[in-house]
């Protein structure tokens, strides 16, 4: 069976030709049947731009791509009857209700007016907005829009579900609600494929996940997989700034520095958490007094950091 | 075989043309949603045309008896055409306007995202606008009889004259809609709105062009303006003819053709911009 979304050398490019910017360049993609599919990168990384072109918002500069089994350029209009979207930047008109809105998104994807009210309700009870169906969505709450997003992508019943950062700017509690939501209508048989920059949210809902920088994934598998690959544990200490090369020097035995905060050192400890007595000792033999220690069991971030040589902002560090 | 086919085609056609109709119909239904909800975009388009109407009368009540004035009975019968173009010029920005935000607020990309037509994302857009134009100048019309205004067309002439203010309002609209779409700012759209009242200004719309002379009068001649007012005035100050009734209802559709094909183009260029 053909994978709800293949994707091969996607590319678009902004600006002159000349000197093009690569917002994407080159994605190859394959999101099996039934996954959830994280796509992680900070912030112009290239995620919206490569769901824009998967979602026909945005004709790719190279490359090629089928959703849920159609050409994303050839077939726009059939791909677009057969996938849910949930863009980050696509407004919900606040001057219209949840009921109106759901109503004019059922005419949009022509569903039969004697079906429309009765999915309307469905989803609204879904997402528990039904007694706020009424309301003008200006008066929702951040959560309450996403919640009326996702209902939103999801009245024609697609197969394929986008996902563009469904948690940005949500509150604990909305961003939970969210997942179990999200879970949920995988567990019914949706492909999803999410964007997010939280590495806690990859981690809870993805099957697979691909990190993307620069416009180009550099890496992919699940994350228990992904992790593994990283390996060692990461040691962090913090010493007095002006110990801080003394302090790398003494590291540098135990394995590869790895990128942190700044004011923060990290190793990778080839030996294993045992090491770490061994750590403290010699960096005390140096006369070098530790501030904090700490020490991390692999982590998407460090396969973030392994993979992009730097940290995702807001990340734990 | 080839007729079973035949058949299916056209069905299929009747199908899409359905379904394109009905999101015409929620797309126009959704802007006039947002006009209602929203009193403080309506008011100046109906209370500004309305206060130029009253300063117009009360100042210059007695220019009706200059030479070449039209005979009219009151200042009153020669205003209400051009109230009622101001009030649609003001509504019309108002519609390029909310065009631009919803580009500007990705409620365009939502529309874009979902498989409907998107002539029908213009088309509904300018429904909208027609059916205020149109319901202002029923409005305009009503309001002013009581101070003494007549229409000499009769109720049928009201009527020709409400389709006509809603032409008027798909014609400039399509310009508005069409800046809209080429610049998705609404910034930029409102921007245009002292230039639509200049053109307000060098038109027939408070004094007729038989009065005027000079370069102003030329600028008058040819300004569209003054030919989309004319008309709705021949019905309402001359009676029902077929000239002024063709001059109502051709002018707007003349300048409606201009209008929505730049709109269109425009729409195509957004479109393939992506």
């Amino acid at each position: 069976m053909t994978s709800p979304i293949i994707a091969t050398g996607l590319a678009r490019y902004f600006g002159s030709k000349d000197e093009p910017i690569k917002a994407v360049d080159g994605v190859d993609l394959e999101v099996k049947e039934g996954e959830i599919f994280g796509f992680l990168g900070p912030n112009g990384a290239g995620k919206s731009t490569t769901v824009r072109m998967l979602t026909t918002l945005l004709r790719p500069s190279a490359g090629q791509a089928f959703v849920a089994g159609y050409d994303i350029v050839k077939d726009a209009d059939k791909v677009r009857r057969s996938i849910g979207v949930a863009l980050q930047d696509a407004a919900i008109d606040p001057l219209m209700t949840g009921n109106e809105l759901l109503e004019l998104q059922a005419v949009l994807y022509g569903i039969p007016a004697n079906q429309m009210k009765k999915r309307a309700d469905e989803l609204l009870e879904r997402v528990g907005l039904t007694a706020a169906a009424d309301r003008r969505v200006g008066t929702y709450s951040g959560g309450m829009r996403r919640r009326l997003d996702l209902a939103l992508s999801l009245i024609h019943q697609p197969t394929v579900l986008f996902l563009d950062e469904p948690t940005t700017g949500l509150d604990p509690m909305s961003r939970l609600t969210l997942w179990e939501e999200v879970k949920r209508l995988n567990s019914e048989g949706t492909t999803v494929l999410l964007t997010t920059q939280y590495l806690e949210e990859a981690d809870q809902l993805a099957d697979r996940i691909a990190i993307i920088d620069h416009g180009k994934i550099v890496c992919e598998g699940t994350p228990r997989d992904l992790k593994a690959q990283v390996g060692a544990p990461t040691l962090l200490i913090t010493v007095a700034t002006h110990l801080s090369d003394t302090a790398t020097q003494v590291l540098k035995e135990f394995g590869d520095m790895r990128p942190t905060a700044e004011g923060t050192l990290g190793v990778g400890l080839n030996a294993g958490v045992e090491a770490v007595t061994d750590v403290v000792r010699r960096l005390d033999e140096a006369g070098i007094r530790v501030q904090h220690l700490e020490l991390n069991e692999p982590s998407l971030d460090d396969v973030f950091a392994e993979a992009t040589g730097y940290r995702l902002e807001g990340a734990k560090q | 075989m080839t007729a079973t086919l035949s058949v299916q085609s056209t069905a299929a056609m009747n199908h899409n043309w359905r379904i394109g109709f009905r999101q015409t119909v929620a797309m126009s239904k959704r802007s006039v949603l947002a006009l209602w909800r929203q009193p403080a975009l309506v008011v100046p388009s109906m209370i500004f045309p309305l206060f130029f109407a009253a300063l117009g009368t009360s100042s210059f009540g007695r220019a009706i008896n200059l030479p070449g004035f039209p005979k009219v009975d009151s200042f009153l019968d020669f205003s209400l055409a051009g109230t009622i173009v101001q009030g649609v010029l003001f509504g019309s920005v108002q519609s390029g306007s909310a065009l631009a935000t919803d580009i500007e607020n990705g409620f365009f990309y939502r529309l874009m995202a979902a498989p409907s037509s998107r002539l029908g994302i213009l088309v509904g857009r300018l429904a909208g606008a027609a059916a205020y134009g149109a319901f202002q100048t029923l409005f305009f019309s009503l309001l002013l009889l009581p101070f003494g205004m007549s229409i000499k067309g009769g109720p049928l002439g009201v009527l020709i004259m409400v389709v006509s203010g809603g032409l008027i309002a798909i014609a400039i609209s399509g310009f508005m809609a069409a800046a809209a779409l080429k610049t998705g700012s609404s910034e930029a759209v409102q921007g245009i709105f002292p230039l639509v009242f200049i053109m307000l200004f060098f038109s027939s719309a408070f004094f007729p062009r038989q009065t005027m002379s000079g370069a102003y009068k030329h600028i008058a001649d040819f300004n569209p303006i003054s030919h989309l007012i004319e008309g709705m005035r021949d019905i309402c100050i001359d009676g029902l003819s077929s000239g002024a009734i063709a001059r109502a209802i051709l002018v707007p559709i003349a300048i409606m053709i201009v209008s929505f094909t730049l709109a269109l183009r425009a729409l195509a260029q957004r479109i393939a911009a992506q």
